[in-house]
């Protein structure tokens, strides 16, 4: 019943779509976000929505409908007719669907109107961890097999895919205490429970600034604006190079059917939206790196973060279905 | 000192900031008292409407209507036996009871009074001992967390009713409830069946509108042709000897209020049903039977859950961390406008704490003016005819469950868990412990699993920690003292 009604729908915006679509958006749209409200996903859908609004010259409505990492927003957004008017925020997690045999449904079916910025991961301690570099704590874990305890958020969270990305060029064994996401990870850091935790530095920088925690490293080429003495990776494991940049990333998508001027329009409001100066300070505040891409640059990023992540997941054992079955090529 | 005074006062000083409160209070009171329609959302709401607003207008709201929803979610556990939100599932325990021997007035009046002082001991302890509070918040362990929930747990041997068996049957089924969906520690899916709509998990919101609400509606239509209870209108403003009374019992619960509350990993769902627990263990005279309309058992998770949001502020001012769902949503809010929320929040912005402070002190004052007004024309709606009433209820009931993620599929389960309840409370099981166990299995499974994989899967050590650990210690000594304290060894010990 619920099927007939939106294939209806469906069918009746296709009509309706020819002759409104110079006219987008005549109306309010709607944006589903993947995530919880307050989360990071969250905070940068709803930074950069007011400026886009404006661009627009009509409302977004935004809606948090989490769950499933994710996919239940994606077959949302998916089963709601390809007009424009209902928009995808996500993050990284539907790249990584397939394989951990979550849903069919990942980013390929979209148009990314925008990637908009990407986080970096930093390796953070507690203050006064035995630790002095990050190398240290890696061969320490290397000696002492499974005794240091990793704050994880599950299988396919940033810190289990930092971890496995290392591992494939330094072996080494940690127990990983998954929790419900970065911030009781961290929580759980500073109070003793846990030993490290790769994290977003959205997450971890107030923490690291205010002397709660300490960085061993960045997770990436080079070091980061917001902690320009903190080493990247690559100085203590040149061969991370390989891998990076990688990190979690936020943006925008439509289905991918909507007509070409829509999604030209979407893409100007989105672009002018991450270059309104509040957006440009909300990201520099959190850590994340400015991206600011859409159309082919941006599946092109997409398909070489899924190739990375899926295989070093899959070489570690922990993807359900091989990446060979959804054709994703080895990096 | 005086920049301080300044700035507690701020909120007061300017009309501005003052309205902000009030309004932010009124309307959290509504907001609460519609269930589905809960805190959280009418925060993460607020931040699109404010993101062009000062940051204090932003805050001086959302400060008003966490106090209000927070209360607000008693009303319509009184009145009619659905807690708008899962902190007053409690108070349905004995408010509801209390309406129907037409004390609903009374029992609200009192239910006001003592949220404020609940709030006001949150506001305190927020003021004067946040950093203490929020270190000791740091070091409990996941195997606390578990202690408190298996202490929470044992609530259902207190809700069970006549037949114990029934009571754990009820747990049993709220605990399965809680597991649908993906496995939080590894994703995956429990109790799915290849659903991507079960994969989300089941709302615990809707599984208390349907136990509680639509349950309830189908039960008095049974009753159709019953008299509505006339309620008693005479005093609404609760005696002072009442009052005097059942201090010490709330100040007890705000003090619990305020630890759960500060906890990261509970919130003022969870310090409400510790607190009912503890009136029950505690109180050897209640007014009347617990269940059967005490006002104890009123009263004492009215203080918890109001005192919970001065607590989970604690944590969120201090350190950066939330310590429950709205004050997440908050941080996210503080980002927006440009603050970082975390350890150097109070010295980047250092008017922020006493802003706050000042503004929760003021919502609680609202919220006592606001409380005591109106609750005449409210008390109106129970005695409304069942034929307007009981429909009434009904759509509140989808519209709310619909408002929680927008999800269709939520309303069918709300419903089903409605006739499901209504069968349950035919054949006399208890719906209470369901719930219970639809908020506290969870989280005893991610706990004890936490703890688990931090001992490495070794059982001894993972045994040894709970005597080793000083918090881990004395949560076990008083777990096994609840236990030990009901069986017949020391009933006999303590007879001789």
């Amino acid at each position: 019943m619920i099927r007939n009604l939106l294939g209806a729908a469906a069918a009746l915006s296709l009509v309706a779509g020819v002759a409104t679509a110079q006219d987008f958006p005549e109306r309010e749209m709607l944006g589903v976000i993947m995530w919880g409200a307050g989360g990071a996903t969250d905070v940068v859908a709803r930074g950069v929505t007011p400026a886009v609004e404006e661009a627009l010259g009509k409302p977004i409505v935004m809606l948090n409908k989490a769950g499933a990492a994710g996919a239940i927003s994606v077959a949302y957004v998916n089963a709601a007719p390809a007009d424009g008017y209902t928009l995808l925020y996500g993050a990284e997690n539907p790249q990584l669907h397939g394989v951990m045999g979550l849903s069919e449904l990942d980013y390929g079916s979209f148009y990314p109107v925008n990637i908009l910025g990407r986080g970096v991961a930093v390796v953070v301690v507690q203050a006064d961890a035995p630790w002095q570099s990050f190398k240290e704590l890696v061969e320490d874990a290397q000696a002492r097999p499974g005794e240091i305890k990793m704050a994880s958020t599950g299988p396919g969270g940033l810190p289990y895919v930092v971890a496995a990305l290392l591992n494939s060029v330094a072996p080494h064994e940690v127990t990983a205490v998954p929790f419900d996401g970065e911030g009781p990870g961290l929580t759980a850091l500073q109070g003793g429970h846990v030993d490290f935790m790769p994290a977003g530095i959205s997450a971890a920088a107030e923490l690291i600034k205010g002397g709660q925690l300490r960085a061993l490293t960045v997770v990436n080429a080079e070091s980061v604006d917001t902690f320009p003495d903190v080493p990247p990776i690559t100085d203590e494991f040149p061969e991370m190079a390989k891998y990076l940049p990688w990190g979690p990333f936020y943006g925008v998508w439509v289905r991918d059917e909507t007509p070409d001027d829509v999604k030209a329009k979407l893409v100007e409001a989105f672009r002018a939206g991450a270059e309104s100066e509040a957006f440009q300070t909300l990201m520099a505040n959190r850590g994340n790196v400015m991206m600011n891409i859409s159309g082919d640059e941006a599946d092109a990023f997409l398909d070489n973060w899924q190739s990375v992540t899926t295989w070093v997941l899959h070489d570690g054992g922990a993807t359900k279905r091989s990446p060979e079955e959804f054709g994703i090529p080895r990096p | 000192m005086e920049q301080t005074a300044l700035w507690f006062l701020m909120a007061w000083l300017d009309p501005g900031l003052l309205l902000m409160v009030a309004a932010g209070t009124f309307a959290g009171i509504y907001i609460g008292a519609i269930p589905g329609l809960s805190v959280t959302m009418a925060v993460s709401i607020l931040i699109s409407f404010t993101f062009k607003w000062p940051v204090d207008d932003a805050l001086a709201l959302i400060a008003g209507i966490f106090v209000g929803g927070v209360y607000g979610g008693a009303r319509s556990a009184i009145l009619l036996n659905i807690p708008g939100a899962p902190s007053a599932v409690a108070t349905a325990f004995d408010g509801y009871p209390l309406a129907q021997r037409g004390e609903a007035g009374r029992a609200i009046g009192v239910a006001t009074v003592m949220s404020v002082v609940g709030g006001l001991m949150g506001v305190l302890a927020l003021a004067l001992a946040a950093p203490v509070i929020a270190r000791f918040a740091l070091l409990v362990a996941p195997r606390d967390y578990l202690l408190l929930a298996m202490i929470g747990i044992l609530l259902v041997g207190s809700l069970a009713g006549k037949s114990l068996a029934r009571g754990i049957f009820a747990g049993a089924l709220g605990v399965t409830i809680g597991m649908v969906g993906l496995d939080p520690m590894t994703a995956e899916g429990r109790f799915t069946f290849g659903s991507l709509s079960l994969m989300g998990g089941i709302p615990y919101v809707a599984a208390m509108i349907g136990f509680f609400g639509v349950a309830e509606a189908l039960y008095q239509l049974r009753h159709l042709d019953l008299e509505p209870v006339k309620q008693r209108v005479g005093s609404l403003l609760p005696d002072w000897r009442v009052v005097k009374k059942l201090l010490p019992l709330s100040l007890r619960t705000g003090a619990i209020g305020v630890v759960i509350g500060a906890l990261p990993g509970t919130g003022g769902d969870i310090a409400a049903l510790m607190a009912y627990d503890h009136a029950k263990r505690t109180v050897k005279e209640p007014t009347s039977p617990f269940g059967e309309g005490a006002y104890e058992g009123l009263v004492a998770p009215e203080s918890a859950n109001n005192a919970a949001v001065g607590g989970a502020y604690i944590p969120m001012l201090t350190l950066g961390i939330p310590g429950d769902a709205v004050t997440a949503v908050i941080i996210g809010a503080l980002y927006i406008h440009g603050l970082k929320p975390g350890p150097l929040l109070m010295v980047e912005t250092p008017h922020l704490f006493w802003f706050t402070v000042g503004s929760l002190t003021l919502a609680n004052l609202c919220l006592l003016v606001f409380g005591l007004t109106g609750i005449r024309i409210f008390t109106k709606l129970v005695e409304c005819p069942k034929g307007i009433l009981i429909p009434l209820i009904l759509v509140l009931s989808a519209v709310g469950t619909y408002a929680i993620q927008n999800n269709p599929v939520d309303i069918y389960w709300m419903l089903g868990f409605g006739i499901l309840g209504y069968f349950m409370k035919v054949y006399d099981y208890p719906v209470a412990p369901v719930i219970l166990g639809v908020i506290l299995g969870p989280l005893m499974d991610v706990s004890y699993r936490r703890a688990m994989i931090s001992a490495r899967d070794d059982p001894l050590t993972f045994a040894s920690e709970f005597v080793t650990a000083p918090i881990s210690l004395g949560l076990t000594l008083f777990l096994l003292a609840i236990i030990l304290g009901q069986t017949p060894l020391w009933s006999k010990l303590r007879g001789r």
